[in-house]
């Protein structure tokens, strides 16, 4: 039988990679490579995943097999959000095989099972929670009083859906980041066993193997879904290195799998090169590449590297992309929560009850920021009931508006939004996510308000 | 069995180069991603502009120049240039007619309020001349014009020609610190200097004049207002009247975000879009010029980014 997650973890062909003469003996009834199962007589189809992390032995000379058994755990077992949705996604009881190698019993497997299960969802709701808070804070300017105010009035579901619109994006960067390099490695890890790297694979090696191959390809269609379209073509040597999907399997016969690369490709050329004409004429260096360089990369990415090459690849690699998350994160927590608007007030003179808790010296409207009668406010609507609206200015510091002087309100761009290319690929800008795209030909308008252009609370 | 071994290493030197080359371009988009727009923004030219921050944008106007820039009797200016000033004042964040203070200038004037901070722009059938350069900055063309000559009908007989206008005795009249001035001077034909147009047209009907030279829309403007008692001779002057936007010659983010709408209107009409130009030609000037006028190319555009650049096209 299959095992769900391990046949694409491992799909080179045989002769392309023949397992090393002292790989740990195997026997069992799989179509994947041996090197990539536990050790262990086992007829079933399942994998001794997320258990035993703290039975493993620490360092012992296990080989390949011996990692699976503990691969979910680093210290503190921090692989259950990995683990988890595998244990959702199908994978079986393996009690009496672990008894049979000494993991835990069936209780203690099922325990265990649950704790990570449990530990991934407090993951998956307290990270985003917490980064939320983050959000909310910076939004505030570090008021804490208006910190206090955003948390009372913004609607959690609407926080958690700003969070997932702008995080999607580096979220399944980062996972497909992961995916893709912990293939490579774990490839490399599989075709030196006896080697330390076989014995004691990255991290990220640790992780592909066992996840669950729809937990990968929900991360690419999240990917494909969210990221800009010019930097999609990058999916191809990622998913091909993620799946390890070489042009061997396209068709084992030579002929037909030339043909059928040489179709794929010049597809993609019919798709790409009006843009990739478009970029070189204008001198965009790097679209040029992005565009061009993917499906070749995709065709030799699959595969072992070096073990010399392997392992500073992954300390360096793995230490690059988790540093590269962090510094992708700064702009998803700076990202405002709430639209930004302007807002035109009628100013009556009498104050209008205009005040802020973070700021009392902007109580009234500030001297010059009333034009004929007329202010205009900069910022996001916090709140709005029967007697006034709550404006978070852009500047800082909250406005209290009578909701009566209220007389006109329009929904602005930021600056982040500009676009840096003037490229298009079939009428969708490169910079667009196909979502966003697709959103752009069912409203095609888009109309800045002149009053975006000019309100900046009149110094 | 070596040559398997070789293709093996080839394939593992060919496996590591792709995964580099994967990681530093994936690395690549990255930091690209992160990079802010090469052009510089609208934004950024508003705010160095000297308008930014201004609650209301300045602009002056002819009022006494029908179809291009009148106050009408209910206190409304309308005109083809009122309808230009309206549109750019609405692309740099003046939308409706209370965000703007139309400065009512004489020809003459438009100069010096430019210098004098008076106002910032002039949408005044202002033609861009080598002279003018010097002294203030123009955006456009908005507008290509000819020089013409209106004559009373009763002298229709009589002037046909430039050398009739060199006639002792006839007399000429035109605006002050108009082009036209200067043109006629080089055809060796004298004038008589007036403020504005206008009363070149009134100083005809009291006959105190028999001529006035102006560019082709203001006549056709003052010929609307009397269409039995003139008629407009075309004359072989030369060189065509490029109608611009005055902007002061300290401002050149100014002169850049004027030039840059114009081009936008320019650019929807000729992608077969109704533009803010095209509107405002067909409401004014279009029943007299005839309706096959397109807006000129501006000149020196520069490239800008704006917000609407994603939609689609």
């Amino acid at each position: 039988m299959t095992l769900p997650g391990r046949e694409s973890t491992t799909p080179r062909p045989a002769s392309a990679d023949p397992p090393p003469p002292d790989s740990p003996p195997v026997d069992i009834a799989l179509d994947s490579p041996p090197v990539n199962t536990a050790p262990v007589d086992v007829a079933s189809d399942s994998p001794p995943v997320d258990t035993a992390s703290a039975d493993a032995p620490a360092g012992g000379d296990q080989g390949i097999g011996g990692w699976r058994g503990g691969a979910g755990p680093e210290p503190g077992g921090h692989a259950s959000g990995g683990s988890a949705p595998g244990g959702a996604g199908g994978r079986s009881d393996g009690t009496a095989a672990g008894a049979a190698i000494g993991w835990p019993s069936g209780a203690d497997a099922a325990e265990r099972r649950s704790r990570a299960s449990q530990s991934f969802w407090t993951l998956v709701v307290g990270v985003p929670a917490i980064f939320s808070v983050l959000r909310l804070g910076v939004e505030a300017g570090g008021e804490l009083q208006t910190t206090l105010l955003l948390v009372a009035n913004v609607n959690p579901v609407n926080l958690a859906a700003a969070l997932v619109t702008t995080a999607a994006r580096l979220v399944s960067a980062g996972l497909v980041a992961v995916f893709a390099i912990g293939a490579v490695l774990l490839a490399s890890a599989e075709a030196a066993p006896t080697h330390r790297i076989g014995r004691h694979p990255p991290l990220f090696a640790r992780w592909r193997a066992i996840t669950p191959p729809w937990v990968v390809i929900a991360s690419f269609a999240v990917a494909l879904a969210t990221w800009p379209i010019l930097y999609l073509p990058l999916l191809l040597p990622a998913f091909t290195a993620a799946f390890q999907l070489g042009p061997a399997r396209l068709d084992e016969r030579r002929i037909p799998r030339l043909l059928l690369l040489a179709a794929l490709l010049a597809g993609y050329a019919v798709l790409m090169l009006p843009t990739l004409s478009d970029a070189w004429q204008q001198r965009e260096a790097f679209a040029v590449l992005v565009i061009a360089a993917p499906p070749l990369l995709a065709l030799l990415v699959p595969g072992p590297v070096p073990v010399a090459v392997a392992r500073p690849l992954a300390m360096t690699v793995q230490l690059a992309v988790l540093a590269m998350l962090c510094w992708a994160a700064l702009p998803v927590i700076t990202t405002p929560v709430l639209p930004l608007t302007v807002t035109t007030i009628r100013a009556d003179g009498d104050g209008g009850g205009t005040g802020s808790p973070g700021d009392p010296g902007t109580g009234p409207a500030a001297p010059g920021a009333v034009d004929g009668g007329v202010e205009r406010i900069r910022g996001h609507v916090i709140t709005t009931d029967d007697v006034s609206m709550v404006i978070l200015q852009e500047r800082g510091g909250v406005r209290y508006v009578p909701t009566g002087q209220v007389e006109e309100q329009v929904l602005c761009p930021t600056e982040e939004e500009l676009p840096r290319y003037r490229l298009r690929i079939h009428g969708f800008h490169v910079e667009d996510s196909l979502l966003e795209g697709m959103g752009r030909r069912v409203r095609p308008v888009n109309r800045i308000d002149a009053e975006c252009r000019t309100a900046t609370t009149v110094p | 069995m070596t040559e398997t071994s070789l293709r093996g290493r080839v394939r593992l030197l060919g496996t590591t180069m792709a995964v580099v080359l994967t990681l530093l371009l994936a690395a690549g988009a990255g930091c690209d991603s992160q990079r802010g727009p090469e052009p510089p923004s609208v934004q950024e030219k508003l705010k160095q502009s000297h308008i930014y921050g201004q609650s209301k944008l300045r602009i002056g106007v002819a009022t006494f120049e029908p179809l291009m820039g009148v106050l009408d009797d209910n206190g409304k200016y309308i005109g083809f240039d009122i309808d230009i000033a309206r549109y750019l004042a609405a692309s740099l964040g003046y939308a409706g007619d209370e965000r703007i203070e139309f400065v009512r200038l004489a020809t003459e004037d438009r100069i010096p309020a430019l210098q004098s901070g008076q106002v910032d722009i002039v949408v005044s059938s202002f033609s861009i001349t080598e002279e003018r350069q010097k002294l203030v900055s123009f955006a456009g063309p908005y507008f290509v014009t000819t020089q013409e000559v209106m004559i009373p009908v009763r002298l229709k007989s009589e002037i046909r020609t430039i050398e009739d206008l060199r006639r002792p005795g006839l007399r000429i009249c035109v605006g002050g610190g108009s082009t036209t001035e200067a043109e006629l001077e080089k055809h060796e034909v004298r004038t008589l200097v007036v403020k504005n147009v206008r009363d070149c047209v009134q100083g005809i009907i009291d006959n105190r004049y028999d001529a006035v030279s102006s560019d082709e829309t203001i006549l056709a403007g003052f010929r609307s207002q009397h269409p039995t008692q003139f008629e407009i001779v075309d004359m072989p002057f030369g060189t065509s009247e490029q109608l611009g936007v005055g902007v002061p010659i300290s401002d050149p983010a100014l002169r850049d975000l004027v030039a840059f709408f114009l081009q936008k209107s320019y650019q929807d009409g000729r992608n077969g879009r109704t533009s803010p130009w095209l509107s405002a030609y067909h409401r004014n000037l279009g029943p007299w010029l005839g309706p096959d006028r397109q807006q000129p190319p501006p000149l020196n555009v520069p490239d800008l980014v704006d917000f609407d650049e994603k939609a689609p096209v």
